[in-house]
């Protein structure tokens, strides 16, 4: 049985109500990335950062190392809707809303009504692959 | 298959065999409902009724599943994980929003706790089978520029060519993915078990709660409460059953922007090009003809079609679905923002095609047309009879090669 009946319920709501208010849009999108994140991708230190320029809020956190013997590293990701039309003036106003301290690639979360959530690697300008 | 000889077949075999009619018990019935024949040992009086008034025996067995409506995900969750396992093995209904398919959370999570395996959830296959697939990958590399190194220094110090795939008793250098086996064991995917873990604490672990639900989507949950009647829909906040009215209304408000959270039930602006009703109209062409509708997104697509299910096959076809106007003035009045009601520029379609034809599946276009509002009156959108006036049409997108494919 699950204990959540609802989304109130859900235990990431009390972290969550503030920007799901703020940004209704955007909701969704960003419960689900939030869960996926948290519950099933197991990444730590968790946080929303506020993204206006972006009309989201967006999750930094340490993403765990991978099968590549990659070690933690802080990530971001922006959250979004499959139903939604994003230009690349998002990922700009993304950039400039985290100022200095910005990764140098963020992650967008595309998440589907099914509950599916798929990341691709934004990065500035044209990055080279890691071989 | 013959029973006579069970112990000569060779042991991977046996071992798929033996899941694929594991397989076929457990996901039976391609519906929730289900039809259940009356006993052989009716009596005479039973039989005589149903031919003489035509009456019939079989009985519908309906699991009656319960799910809440949620306006910000559009989705429908049901969080009573019997009927989640009903919905899933009967239909492949919903997703696990934690989960790759199946709802598997909280058993990866009582995995990942115990440091031991008793099964396999499909996420630790699947890493199991990526680290395998790499360490493959290192091995045939090595072997490869060993064999080329080798190579070399004959031919420049002896002058005499010798092959690279070969060696000169005849056994590959160069491993096949087919035979090639671990050398040793690998490192297991990381785990989150916390430090302080000991077996002590085994026995006194406080129980994981599980947070998963399975995730039907606006679609599917549609399909079931209206063709098959075996789930029901409760008000987020209220825990009211909603009726087909209300849910008639709220799944199409769903997908009108508004600032509050909660189910809009009021009668939604009257519009034929609703995202609601246009995706069902697709996902009920398929459905009612007996594939296995999923999501797409991995494959840039709408819908995967599966013959009988995810666990059997992979999926044959991917679905895009291109909505059109039968009159551009409604797609210029529009208030929402319908993907691919344009045409496709041309290197999309084909960037589409490839990542398709790469994994094994033909590409359809499936064409959904969205009546006319001059032509059709908009009183037909208060209930499912609008569905009539909606038409699907399907085209195939095949890559052609003229050189390769003249056989």
């Amino acid at each position: 049985m699950s204990t959540v009946t609802n989304m109130q319920t859900h235990p990431s709501y009390p972290e969550l109500t503030r920007y799901l208010s703020k940004y209704p849009s955007s909701a969704g999108a960003l419960f689900q990335t939030f869960n996926d994140i948290t519950f099933a991708q197991k990444w730590t230190n968790v946080e929303l950062v506020d993204l206006p320029n972006c009309q989201r809020a967006g999750i930094k956190g340490l993403r765990p190392s991978s099968d590549d013997g990659e070690l933690p590293s802080t990530c971001i990701v922006l959250p979004c809707s499959l139903a939604e039309s994003i230009s690349t003036s998002y990922f700009s106003a993304a950039f400039t809303s985290l100022g200095e301290s910005a990764p140098k690639q963020i992650y967008l979360a595309i998440c589907a009504e099914d509950s599916s959530t798929v990341y691709y690697k934004i990065g500035k300008g044209i990055v080279k692959p890691s071989i | 298959m013959s029973l006579i000889q069970p112990s000569t077949q060779p042991k991977v075999s046996q071992k798929a065999s033996g899941r694929r009619n594991e397989n076929n018990k457990l996901y039976a019935n391609p519906l929730p409902i289900i039809f259940a024949e009356e006993q052989s040992s009716a009596g005479v009086w039973h039989k005589a009724l149903g031919l003489l008034l035509g009456v019939s025996l079989t009985r519908v067995l309906n699991p009656h599943c319960e799910g809440v409506f949620d306006a910000t995900t559009r989705s429908v969750w049901v969080t009573d994980m019997k009927h989640a396992m009903t919905l899933w093995q009967r239909g492949f209904f919903g997703k696990g929003d934690l989960s790759r398919s199946e709802p598997s959370w909280l058993a990866r999570q009582i995995n990942a706790r115990k440091q031991a395996r008793t099964g396999l959830t499909s996420e630790e296959v699947t890493a199991k089978r990526r680290a395998e697939r790499k360490q493959f990958k290192l091995d045939r590399a090595k072997a490869m520029a060993a064999a080329a190194a080798e190579a070399e220094a004959a031919f420049r110090e002896e002058g005499r060519v010798i092959s690279t795939v070969y060696s000169a008793d005849g056994t590959r250098i160069i491993p096949s993915a087919a035979t090639w086996k671990p050398s040793q064991t690998l490192p297991e995917p990381p785990r989150a078990s916390s430090p302080t873990e000991s077996e002590d604490e085994d026995d006194n672990d406080v129980p994981i709660e599980n947070v998963e639900h399975l995730q039907l989507t606006l679609s599917e949950a549609f399909f079931l409460l209206w063709n098959l009647d075996c789930l029901s829909v409760t008000h987020p906040e209220t825990g009211d059953a909603l009726s087909l009215n209300q849910i008639w209304c709220a799944f199409q408000n769903a997908h009108v922007p508004s600032p509050s959270l909660s189910p809009n039930l009021d009668p939604p602006a009257r519009r034929f090009d609703n995202p609601f009703l246009v995706n069902y109209v697709a996902y009920h062409h398929y459905k009612s003809l007996g594939w296995v509708v999923k999501n797409g997104i991995k494959f840039c697509v709408d819908y995967l079609l599966y013959k009988r299910g995810p666990v059997f096959s992979h999926a044959e076809f991917a679905i895009v679905v291109c909505p059109v106007y039968e009159d551009p003035a409604d797609q210029e009045s529009s208030p929402f923002q319908l993907q691919n009601t344009s045409p496709f520029s041309w290197s999309w379609l084909s960037t589409l095609n490839r990542v398709n034809a790469q994994v094994q599946k033909t590409l359809i276009l499936s064409y959904v047309t969205i009546p006319a509002r001059s032509r059709v009156p908009d009183t037909v959108l208060s209930s499912p009879a609008c569905f009539n006036h909606y038409s699907v049409r399907e085209v195939i997108v095949r890559r052609f090669i003229p050189a390769r494919m003249r056989d």
